[in-house]
C-alpha cells in the first residue's frame, strides 16, 4: 500500500511539461514527447486533469484496449462535449460503432476509392495552374485547405459553391482558445450550422422525393432501411465533413515543410515518382496531422505502476509514440523510403482513420502535382501561420514561392 | 444474430476458442477476445494486413475467394500461404462454426 501512495504522489508531482492546449507547445512539442517518453511515460496533467501515453507500445496497448479505454465519452479530453452534437462513429463503441462502421467500410476500402484519383487530379491541377505562373502560393488557403474539402463535398453532394462554408464551420467546431480546453460559443454555433446545413440538404431531397447516390444519399437509404437513425445519418456527415477536410489539409502542409526542411530528399523524388507514397508515409509517422486522441477509462487500470481510476481522461500521443526510439531506428530522421507500415499515423485498431485510403490518395495526387508545377519550392516561414489545436499540427498559411512556369 | 464458435490459434501456438455474433469479422472478433498477433492496425479498411490468418483448406474453399484488393495485400506478405486471408475481410457466419483460424501476423 505504501508503495503505491508513493507512486500516486509520485505522478502528481511531475513537472508540467505537456499541456497540449498551450498554443507554445504547437511550435514544437516533439523534445516534450521525448522527455514524456523517456522520463514519465505515465504522465498526469493536473490543471487539465488528464493522464497521457506516449510510448509507441502503450499507444497501441490503448488502442487496442477498447474496453478499458472508451470512445464513448468523447475522443477529446474535455470534461463536456458540444452541446448539440450527436453520437458519431469516432465518439462510438462496440456494438453500436461496429454495426456503423460495416455500413460505411467498403466504400472507403483502397479498391473502391482509387478510382477517385483522375477527380483528385483534375481538381488539384486546376488550383496549382491558377498559380504556376506567379511563382508563388500558399499552398495551404490555395490549395490544401480547398482540395480535400472540394474532394469531400463532391463525394458527399454538397454544392461547391458551400465548400467555403462548410470549411469554415469545421474550423470553427475544433478551435480552442490559448491554453484553455472550454467549449466556446464558436463550437457550439459551428455544430449547430454544419448539421442543420445536412439537415436541410436531406429534407430537400425528401421533399424533391429524391435520395442521389453519393455519401448523403447512401446514408438517407440505411435510414430508410432502418439501419440508421437519423441522428446517425447527422453523426455521420458531421464526422466525414471535419474528417475530410482538416487532417488531410494539415498532411499536405506537413509534408510541404518537411521535404522543404530536407530538400535531399524532395530531390529524391523529383529523380524517382515511385518514392512518392512513401514521403506521404513517413510525413504520416513523424508529423502525421493528428498528433493526439482522448480515450475515457471504464475502469480502473494498472499502467507504469500506477492505478489510473475509472473514469479518468487519458490522451493518446499518436505522433510521440511514431517517435519512438524504442521501436523505429532514428526516428526523429525524415526518411521516405523508411517504409514504416505500422505507424500511428491513422490511429490503430477498430477506431482507426476510416477515410485513410482517401487520405493517402489525396496526399500523393497532391505531391505529384506540386513535383510537376512547383519541384523547387521554398518555404517563407516568417510569414506562417499555425493552427493552435491540442490534436491537429499543422499550418493554416505556409506561403511558397517557386520557379514561376509559364501557362501551358 | 446467433454466436458463431470457432477457435483462433495464436503464433506461440496456444488455442483460443471464442464464440462471436455474426457479422463480424474475424480482425474484429479476435480483438474482441484479445487474441493475440492480430493488431487490426487500420480497423478494418484493407490496407494494412495486420490481421493475417490462414484457414483450413477446406474453409477456405467455403468461404469464397478474397477481392481482388485483398488479394493483393496478401500477395505482398512473405508469410503468405495458399489459404491466407486478411482477417478484417472475412464475415463471420454459421459457415466458420468449427473452423480453426490460425494466425499469421506481418512482419512489420
Amino acid at each position: 500500500m505504501s508503495t503505491q501512495t508513493a507512486v500516486q504522489d509520485d505522478i502528481l508531482n511531475q513537472p508540467q511539461i505537456y499541456d497540449p492546449y498551450e498554443y507554445a507547445l504547437h511550435d514544437n512539442p516533439y523534445p516534450a514527447y521525448k522527455d514524456l517518453r523517456d522520463k514519465y511515460p505515465l504522465y498526469y496533467n493536473r490543471k487539465h486533469d488528464f493522464y497521457a501515453v506516449s510510448r509507441y507500445d502503450d499507444c497501441l496497448a490503448v488502442l487496442r484496449n477498447f474496453k478499458v479505454f472508451i470512445n464513448s465519452k468523447s475522443t477529446t479530453l474535455e470534461k463536456e462535449v458540444i452541446p448539440g452534437v450527436l453520437p458519431f462513429l469516432l465518439a462510438m463503441d462496440p456494438p453500436e460503432h461496429t454495426r456503423l462502421r460495416h455500413l460505411m467500410v467498403d466504400q472507403f476500402r483502397p479498391q473502391n476509392v482509387a478510382p477517385l484519383e483522375a477527380m483528385v487530379r483534375e481538381m488539384a491541377r486546376k488550383l496549382l495552374a491558377a498559380h504556376a505562373d506567379k511563382g508563388k502560393i500558399d499552398i495551404i488557403q490555395d490549395f490544401a485547405a480547398k482540395l480535400p474539402m472540394a474532394i469531400i463535398c463532391k463525394l458527399m453532394g454538397v454544392r461547391s459553391d458551400d465548400e467555403d462554408m462548410l470549411r469554415g464551420w469545421t474550423d470553427d467546431i475544433v478551435h480552442r482558445d490559448d491554453g484553455s480546453n472550454a467549449i466556446t460559443e464558436v463550437n457550439i454555433a459551428g455544430t449547430q450550422q454544419l448539421l442543420g446545413y445536412f439537415e436541410t440538404m436531406i429534407q430537400g431531397r425528401i421533399a424533391r422525393g429524391e435520395t442521389g447516390d453519393d455519401l448523403v444519399g447512401q446514408l438517407m437509404e440505411f435510414e430508410k432501411a432502418d439501419k440508421l437513425s437519423h441522428i446517425e445519418v447527422l453523426g455521420y456527415l458531421f464526422l466525414m465533413a471535419i474528417g475530410g477536410n482538416e487532417t488531410t489539409t494539415k498532411l499536405i502542409g506537413n509534408f510541404t515543410y518537411q521535404l522543404w526542411d530536407r530538400k535531399s530528399e524532395r530531390d529524391r523524388l523529383v529523380a524517382d515518382r515511385s518514392l512518392i507514397a512513401g514521403a506521404v508515409e513517413e510525413t504520416l509517422r513523424i508529423d502525421g496531422p493528428t498528433q493526439m486522441q482522448g480515450r475515457e477509462t471504464s475502469q480502473p487500470i494498472e499502467m507504469h505502476g500506477h492505478t489510473i481510476p475509472a473514469g479518468s481522461k487519458v490522451a493518446v500521443i499518436l505522433t510521440s509514440g511514431n517517435r519512438d526510439d524504442r521501436h523505429y531506428d532514428d526516428p526523429e530522421t525524415y526518411k521516405i523510403d523508411r517504409g514504416a507500415k505500422d505507424h500511428l499515423g491513422f490511429g490503430g485498431g477498430l477506431h482507426s482513420c476510416l477515410g485513410a485510403a482517401l487520405a493517402r490518395l489525396e496526399g500523393r495526387v497532391a505531391l505529384e502535382e506540386m513535383l510537376d508545377v512547383m519541384p523547387d519550392w521554398e518555404i517563407d516561414l516568417a510569414n506562417a501561420h499555425r493552427m493552435h489545436s491540442a490534436y491537429v499540427r499543422g499550418y493554416t498559411h505556409l506561403p511558397v514561392t517557386f520557379t514561376p512556369r509559364s501557362p501551358q | 444474430m446467433s454466436d458463431v464458435k470457432f477457435t483462433y490459434i495464436q503464433l506461440d501456438g496456444a488455442e483460443r476458442t471464442v464464440s462471436v455474433d455474426e457479422g463480424l469479422t474475424l480482425m474484429e472478433a479476435a480483438l474482441f477476445n484479445g487474441v493475440d498477433g492480430i493488431q487490426g492496425l487500420c480497423g478494418g479498411i484493407c490496407s494494412c494486413a495486420t490481421c493475417h490468418v490462414s484457414l483450413d483448406p477446406e474453409m477456405y474453399a467455403k468461404l469464397g475467394a478474397p477481392n481482388e484488393g485483398e488479394a493483393e495485400m496478401i500477395d505482398a506478405l512473405d508469410n503468405h500461404v495458399p489459404t491466407s486471408r486478411l482477417g478484417c475481410q472475412v464475415h463471420i457466419d454459421a459457415l466458420l462454426n468449427g473452423a480453426r483460424v490460425r494466425v499469421l501476423g506481418v512482419d512489420a
